[in-house]
């Protein structure tokens, strides 16, 4: 099991990684906003921790404290909070692939800006970031904490009054407006949440690379995030979890077909697609598993449920 | 909802029979032994057509090179037609780590050209005193953490000795350190931005630094143009290696040469259309046009520069050096001074020899930079390795202390390569001594051409 | 500036957006008609390049599989056909207007049955994107190709459209690509507004269930879209291969965010819009100034991103609201 681990730490820990960017992106789509500026944070997130550990502090010998960490991913948090409203409020009055394009837009825009400011290193990045732990699979103390904290919060917060106003907003915006709900404001917090939450997975990823440049959240992984939460399932807070998980790990499950991988890692998502029209994760499938945990209950109460709730036609 | 289910077992059934399939799992030595010798065998098999138009060469290589003494022996018995039995024992593995899907595979796949052939060709020199060494390729792809995830392969799970990788300098910045800090040693085959080898002490490379390569193309430009005053530089920004490269050229410009840099211009590799770039460089009427970009690119901004008019020289960077670029460029390609790290002009028996393993394998082409270089890293572990052996250490059970062993071998070593002479600094850097300077020659069917060495 | 960069400009930012252009043409017509984005458009455009590539007998190099294959097969490591180069241009279109039906049936005709989220098209779309274009790698390797030279015959490299003193030069092909974008557009439109065929796109377009009931054959008129969008992206992609070179498997899919921003900025789904999106794009690029052409991209972008705050719905688009 160690020595599994030391080869595959590094994988699941990308693996746990990538799920809280899915989250990243449920969090505005909750709202029903489709927005793609996940890796524009994540990029963000990654550059404040590079430049604050490699430029700013200067914690002596030894292996670089967690403490500057959990500074670094605060720094990040703010900026990209302060960031995420400056941008979304204009951004967030566009709909569905109007928003989609304009995210992409902003995640562009930042890309080519951070080739050209001489403190980021241009292309070649910054690299040698200072390392808290002394093997990659440790990183997972920072981002599995990371993942379990995002997921309890957006669990609660779907039984909140503004994980309601989230959803009544996805359903129809007109409706919610009328019901008192303030959509703009709704929905800028909705995509602040996302925006931190990237920008401080974008910190421990640069960590975890050991090294950070503008290659680093692109339109390429914007497109990937997304498919992470529509083949995981995007009505509950699991589907983007598991998404995530399960597609980063696929290119390396396939790794032994050498240059076949990615054929048929393609064709594996085309199929998830077309297969799971709502997803891996469904409300229906939670609740069937939550049924069938209840002792004395029949298996079939499942099914009725899936009956009563197949997917939508 | 059944049908779901159904796919979803299914897919995760697959999932199981491709990790199982693929030895997810670590092989314990014995069952590795078992499995690598039909390997080795298959390699030497796939090889024999090669070997008749090798061998040749090969002999005159041992002879004039004084290379080891076991060289001779696995020649007279290629030469002779007759199979690997030259070769016996455990194959000793070596890691590559290189791009082989993603668009930066077009590197990549040349590079495993390069490792394809630097394993037959040891192999057939009789490998490491007669032990076969066995190339165990892991793709990378074109991203940080597929450098990562092949490392890992290769460390922990292919048990390898030392590591030829990744392609990328970006990659390499993401993955040495993970090597370094196993006590694996790194040979960098294409790694050329500032800072590589100070990742650590196990890593080192045999790509000279931009530094030292692009002058010379400026220079030899200059000599045949002497009227030059203004100069235009332009450069891939998103390109580790190009940006580095301009600042070489820059500096050489304005510093060395004192002459008058007219404007910089920028583009990404992933641009093919540089109408922009070409009208502003056009407008600040040069006299010489320095370009870093890569193949696709690079190609390209040369193509519309002669078609819309530039009549001028122009100096291509290291990222040039390719033949990827005739069919870009075509005949407008003719006459680009290229500064090179390797030369397949170069006439040493280690070069001639590599260049005829190479034609035999790629209809008669020649060698580009990136095969040669993975040869020249292949080779250094192989010579180090084979240095060990006499002194008896590659007998160790103890892998760790094998790899370090072959770290301190490999970088004390001087080895003749295809690229020259190299050696390293106790840093891990390339001491190369020879450098090139070519001018491209397009054939009149502007499809093909050559790199005609130039100094 | 003066008046001759000026004028050099604008026809450089018309040069630069007719590409744009005519890659959105066929993105822009399967949403015109379907109302989802076709992920897989860059590919289709890249596999039409190399197509083309084939049908003229031009050799396979050494790192495909189709090297050995066709040297196995054919004792040459080429098609043992040999098309004079616009009949191999035509005839590669066509095929890759297959690949757009056959595209149909993999990615898209699933999901319509199953009235999934349009958004999942993205997805599948992506998918059969990424398997594409490592099958070409397998079978092409990953090296440039191009076409013999001189494929349209012995014309300048170049047209001026200065005097001889002042020159304002403008690539052939760019000019070519130009006017093959407008007649494109031009067919499409009359297709469209002017036929049969074209009023029962509409009619698919409006409302697929009622169109099926009044006895269109919905399934069909859209295999059909996807095989003009394919075909007119098999073209688009063969003279974009002339102009610059086909630079490995992931020729085409560089075009998709840019293709993407020009059917947006020219209104979703409007088919001159493509031309017209695909210019703005190109002039807003051209008159970057030269000390600042490093943010020439994050320029356009900017340009995007304010054309979409300001006016949701387009350049051309209706005011309509568009509900996704």
């Amino acid at each position: 099991m160690a020595e599994f681990y030391t080869t595959y730490g590094f994988l699941i820990t990308s693996m746990v990684l990538a799920a809280a960017m899915a989250l990243s992106l449920y969090l505005p789509l909750m709202a029903g906003q489709l927005s793609l500026a996940s890796p524009g944070f994540y990029a963000i997130g990654g550059y404040i921790a590079a430049v604050l550990s490699t430029q700013v502090f200067h914690p002596g010998p030894g292996p670089y404290p967690l403490y500057l960490v959990l500074i670094e991913m605060l720094v990040a948090a703010l900026v990209s909070a302060a960031l995420a409203v400056l941008v979304g409020v204009p951004a967030l009055r566009l709909r569905g692939i109007y928003l989609a394009l304009a995210t992409i837009a902003f995640v562009e825009i930042l890309r080519i800006l951070s080739l050209n400011l001489p403190i980021l290193g241009g292309a070649v990045g910054i690299f040698g970031i200072p390392q808290p732990f002394n093997t990659q699979g440790e990183y997972i103390w920072l981002g599995l904490p990371l993942l379990l904290i995002a997921m309890v919060f957006i669990y609660r917060l779907e039984r909140t009054r503004m994980g309601r106003a989230f959803y009544a907003i996805r359903e129809d915006e007109t409706a919610a407006d009328a019901m008192g709900i303030n959509p703009t404001a709704t929905k800028v917090i909705a995509f602040t949440m996302g925006a931190v939450l990237a920008g401080v997975v974008g910190v421990i990823a640069a960590h975890f690379l050991n090294t950070w440049n503008a290659r680093q959240g692109t339109f390429d992984s914007s497109i990937n995030y997304l498919a992470y939460v529509l083949i995981g399932g995007s009505w509950t807070v699991f589907g983007p979890v598991v998404g995530g998980l399960l597609l980063t790990a696929l290119p390396e499950i396939l790794r032994g077909l050498a240059s076949f991988r990615f054929i048929l890692f393609g064709i594996l998502i085309a199929v998830g697609a077309i297969f799971f029209p709502q997803g891996i994760i469904t409300p229906e499938l939670l609740s069937r598993f939550r049924r069938g945990r209840q002792p004395g209950r029949p298996a079939s109460g499942g099914q009725q449920a899936s009956q009563t709730h197949g997917p939508a036609k | 909802m059944k049908r779901p289910v159904i796919v979803l077992v299914a897919l995760s059934l697959f999932i199981a029979a491709a990790l199982s399939a693929c030895g997810g799992a670590p092989a314990p030595t014995a069952s590795s032994v078992q499995q690598a010798a039909p390997t080795v065998a298959a390699a030497v098999q796939q090889a024999a057509p090669t070997v008749a138009a090798v061998a040749p060469t090969v002999a005159a290589a041992a002879k004039a090179a004084a290379a080891p003494t076991t060289a001779a022996a696995p020649t007279a018995v290629a030469a002779s037609g007759a199979a690997p039995k030259a070769l016996s024992g455990d194959p000793i593995k070596i890691g590559v780590a290189v791009a082989q899907t993603s668009n930066t595979a077009l590197l990549g796949q040349e590079q495993v050209i390069g490792a394809q052939i630097a394993e037959e060709f040891f192999n057939q020199r009789g490998g490491i005193n007669g032990r076969p060494i066995k190339l165990v390729l892991q793709d990378t792809a074109g991203d940080e953490a597929g450098a990562i995830n092949a490392f890992q392969q290769l460390i922990n799970n292919d048990k390898v000795v030392g590591i030829i990788g990744p392609t990328l300098s970006q990659q390499a910045f993401a993955a040495d350190p993970i090597a370094d800090k196993a006590g694996v040693p790194v040979i960098g085959p294409s790694n050329t931005a500032k800072g590589i080898p100070q990742i650590g002490d196990y890593v080192s490379r045999v790509s000279a630094p931009v530094a030292v390569v692009a002058p010379n193309a400026v220079k030899a430009a200059i000599k045949d143009n002497p009227g030059v005053k203004n100069v235009a530089v332009a450069y891939a920004q998103n390109d580790a290696f190009s940006k580095s490269e301009t600042g070489t050229f820059q500096q050489t410009v304005t510093d060395t040469l004192k002459l008058n840099l007219a404007t910089v211009q920028t583009f990404q590799t992933t641009d093919t259309d540089f109408t922009t770039q070409v009208t502003n460089i056009l407008n600040a009427k040069p006299d010489l046009v320095i370009i870093s970009g890569l193949a696709a690119d690079g190609g390209n901004l040369v193509k519309q520069l002669r078609e819309l008019g530039y009549k001028g020289p122009i100096v291509g960077g290291n990222g040039l050096n390719t033949a990827n670029i005739f069919p870009v460029c075509k005949d407008k390609c003719d006459g680009i001074y290229i500064a090179q790290a390797y030369s397949p002009e170069l006439s040493t028996p280690m070069n001639d020899a590599f260049k005829a393993a190479f034609k035999a394998k790629q209809q008669g082409k020649d060698p580009g930079q990136f095969p040669a270089q993975v040869f020249a890293g292949v080779q250094v572990f192989v010579e180090a390795l084979t240095a060990l052996d006499k002194a008896g250490k590659l007998q160790t059970t103890d892998l760790a202390k094998l790899r370090s062993d072959l770290n301190k071998q490999a970088l004390s070593g001087k080895y003749d390569t295809p690229l020259g002479p190299i050696s390293f600094t106790p840093e891990g850097e390339v001491n190369q001594e020879q450098y090139y300077v070519a001018q491209i020659k397009m054939n009149s069917d502007g499809q093909t051409g050559k790199f005609v060495y130039v100094k | 500036m003066t008046l001759i960069n000026v004028w050099q400009n604008i026809l450089n930012g018309l040069a630069v957006g007719s590409v744009y252009a005519i890659f959105a043409v066929g993105y822009t017509l399967i949403f015109s008609i379907l109302r989802i984005i076709n992920f897989a458009h860059g590919a289709v455009f890249t596999v039409s390049a190399y197509f083309t590539y084939l049908l003229t007998g031009s050799a396979i190099n050494t790192n495909g599989t189709l090297h050995k294959l066709f040297t196995d097969g054919f004792g040459a490591p080429a098609l043992p056909i040999k098309l004079p180069f616009v009949i191999a241009l035509l005839v590669g279109g066509l095929l890759a207007g297959l690949v757009g039906m056959l595209l149909d049936r993999i990615a898209f005709r699933p999901l319509r049955q199953r009235g999934a989220d349009p958004l999942l098209t993205l997805v599948s779309s992506l998918g059969v994107a990424v398997a594409m274009v490592n099958l070409i790698q397998y079978f092409f390797g990953a090296e440039i190709y191009s076409y013999p030279a001189n494929p349209f015959g012995n014309i300048p490299a170049a047209v001026n459209f200065g005097t001889a003193d002042t020159p304002v030069p403008v690539r052939t092909i760019q000019v070519i690509i130009f006017f093959v974008a407008i007649v494109i557009v031009i067919f499409l439109t009359w297709l469209i507004n002017s036929t049969k065929l074209g009023k029962a796109l509409r009619a698919v377009s409006e409302d697929a269930v009622t169109a099926s009931l009044l006895g269109i054959n919905t399934d069909r008129i859209i295999m059909f879209t996807f095989f003009l969008s394919a075909f007119l992206g098999g073209i688009s992609g063969t003279l974009v291969g002339v102009s610059v070179g086909v630079a490995g498997p992931y020729f085409g899919i560089t075009y998709g965010l840019k293709g993407l921003a020009v059917i947006v900025l020219g209104g979703l789904g409007d088919i001159p819009g493509a031309i017209i999106g695909g210019i703005v794009l190109g002039l807003a690029e051209a008159f970057v100034p030269p000390q600042f052409v490093a943010f020439k991209e994050a320029v356009a972008f900017l340009i995007l991103f304010l054309v979409l705050v300001i006016r949701p719905q387009g350049i051309l688009g209706r005011a309509a609201v568009v509900k996704v």
